[in-house]
């Protein structure tokens, strides 16, 4: 018992240092590549060009205010679109003549991507915020209206036929058999709706926006300014990182309250 | 029969009840016309660019990037999930740079994609390549993984040949996770062909098309090009979802 866990523990550090060592490699290489200026300025920033151009937009204070726009339509569009869809998929999952009215429809829509309605939206709405936070909303409202859908429509018959049985009223039916059912989809599918909503953000501030971390890489490409390219994927890689990574550990606390 | 027909029919009340608000939008003046096009010019509009080419021109150019890069990306995704899969070492090495690089949301590439390969055919095959290499590395990978122990343990109790483990274990054993794997890449590269086609407006395409309509207000041609978006991507979905089940269909016996 006591080799075995021994032997399982000794190999850690080396996991560790394997684990970093592809990416310091990478890092490293960056900096010998733009130092040794074996490839042109333009084509490849420098990591310290990168650092400076954060320092820089940090100073004048643009770097927060694209971060502080982009996160507002993100949270906007994203909760206004999650709660449409956790309504409207769990009704369609629960009543039989919604789904039938519903579904066709619903289906229809399901499979245009969300990025292809951005030139219809800014024909309606203009280039201004609705039209970012509808967008978001979109992208949001599919993916939870499914899960919420599914989860209720997987719902064993007989808890429901229990419930028809006894008449029971609707708030009790959905907080005793809806809620505990379908929290695990329904969550699934709202981290999955994150994620979507933060990548469909991107595209519309990147096609058409006066701020927001996609208008910042955006006027970056046209100025050629690399620095900024880069700094501006790295935050919306880490943000969506964030997101993802946040959203999971909130699952995990939701299912362990479940279990206990 | 008639409980079929009658859904049927309750599921097109609301597809109806939104053409008749958008034709009664259409009517209350010309500033609402030029959003709300009439349906009739649409069908117009949609009669016209199909008699002169331009749709199926924009259509083919559109499926020829999604399938370039499908076949381009997700080959190499294939290659690099199964390495991973095989192999602890090059998981170890190559798992955490992959894994930090698929944080960025794939249209957020577009802007260094542009600096680097300018905004043609090359850059939007490339975005597509990486969307459908994400998916095909994730399932690759997630197939071999899956793997049960025993049955590799029989081959090597047996003797197998490295040519037979592959032949009847690793191959049928990750098929399942690989089309769940194409079926995604699919999926993404239709996405992202429309994406990368909307922000790199240069040559032909559908996203491009659209881009140019919506510039110069053409409501009618924008809807058709979303249409024809959301009907493709359907028939693809339902193709591959044919096939898969007509490849996989030695699983269900089981």
């Amino acid at each position: 018992m006591n080799a075995i866990s021994t032997a399982k523990r000794l190999p850690i550090p080396a996991d560790a240092l394997s684990l970093l060592a592809a990416p310091l490699t990478m890092l490293a290489l960056w900096v010998l590549v733009t130092r040794a200026q074996w490839v042109p300025e333009q084509l490849l920033v420098s990591p310290t060009k990168v650092i400076e151009a954060v320092g820089e937009l940090w100073e004048a204070g643009e770097l927060q205010g694209h971060l502080q726009n982009s996160l507002r339509r993100l949270f906007l569009g994203f909760f206004s679109g999650a709660i449409f869809g956790l309504i409207f998929g769990v009704l369609m999952g629960l009543s039989k003549s919604m789904e039938d009215y519903c579904a066709p429809l619903f289906n229809a829509f399901r499979q245009i991507p969300s990025i292809a309605f951005i030139p219809m939206l800014i024909l309606i709405f203009g280039i201004d915020e609705t039209f970012k936070i509808i967008i978001v909303a979109k992208a949001a409202f599919f993916p939870v209206a499914l899960g919420g859908y599914d989860s209720v429509r997987g719902i064993p018959k007989n808890y429901l036929e229990v419930a028809k049985v006894y008449q029971c009223p609707l708030w009790p039916l959905i907080k005793q058999v809806v809620i505990p059912a379908t929290v695990p989809q329904i969550l699934t599918g709202l981290r999955l709706s994150l994620s979507r909503s933060w990548m469909v953000l991107v595209a519309a501030e990147l096609m058409a926006a006066d701020s927001g971390i996609g208008q910042m890489m955006e006027w970056g490409r046209q100025m050629f300014r690399m620095d900024i390219v880069v700094v501006g994927v790295f935050i919306t890689g880490v943000i969506g990182f964030a997101l993802d990574y946040g959203f999971k550990w909130l699952e995990s606390r939701l299912a362990r309250w479940k279990t206990g | 029969m008639g409980m079929v027909f009658f859904k049927r029919l309750k599921g097109l009340v609301l597809p109806l009840a939104l053409l008749m608000t958008w034709e009664m939008a259409s009517r209350q003046g010309r500033a609402y016309a030029l959003t709300f096009i009439p349906i009739e010019k649409i069908g117009r509009s949609l009669i016209e660019i199909t008699l002169n080419g331009e749709l199926l021109t924009n259509l083919l150019a559109s499926l020829g990037t999604a399938s370039t890069g499908l076949l381009i990306g997700g080959t190499v995704g294939l290659g690099l999930g199964s390495l991973m899969g095989l192999y602890p070492r090059v998981d170890k090495i190559i798992g955490p740079v992959f894994h930090s690089f698929r944080q960025v949301p794939l249209l957020g590439w577009i802007p260094l994609i542009g600096l680097w390969f300018g905004n043609g055919c090359l850059a939007k095959t490339l975005v597509v390549c990486l969307a459908s290499f994400y998916p095909m590395v994730l399932n690759s990978y997630a197939g071999i993984r899956n793997i049960e122990n025993n049955h590799l343990e029989v081959c090597r109790v047996l003797g197998a040949s490295r040519w037979q483990t592959y032949r009847y274990i690793l191959i049928p054993g990750s098929l399942p996770f690989i089309f769940i794997g194409i079926y995604h890449a699919l999926a993404f590269s239709w996405i992202s062909t429309v994406g990368s086609e909307l922000l790199f407006t240069a040559g032909p395409g559908l996203g491009g098309m659209m881009q140019t309509a919506q510039m110069a207000a053409k409501m009618d041609i924008v809807i058709i090009c979303v249409a024809s978006i959301g009907i493709v991507g359907l028939l693809m979905n339902v193709s591959l979802a044919k096939l898969s089940g007509h490849l996989l269909r030695w699983r269900s016996t089981r």
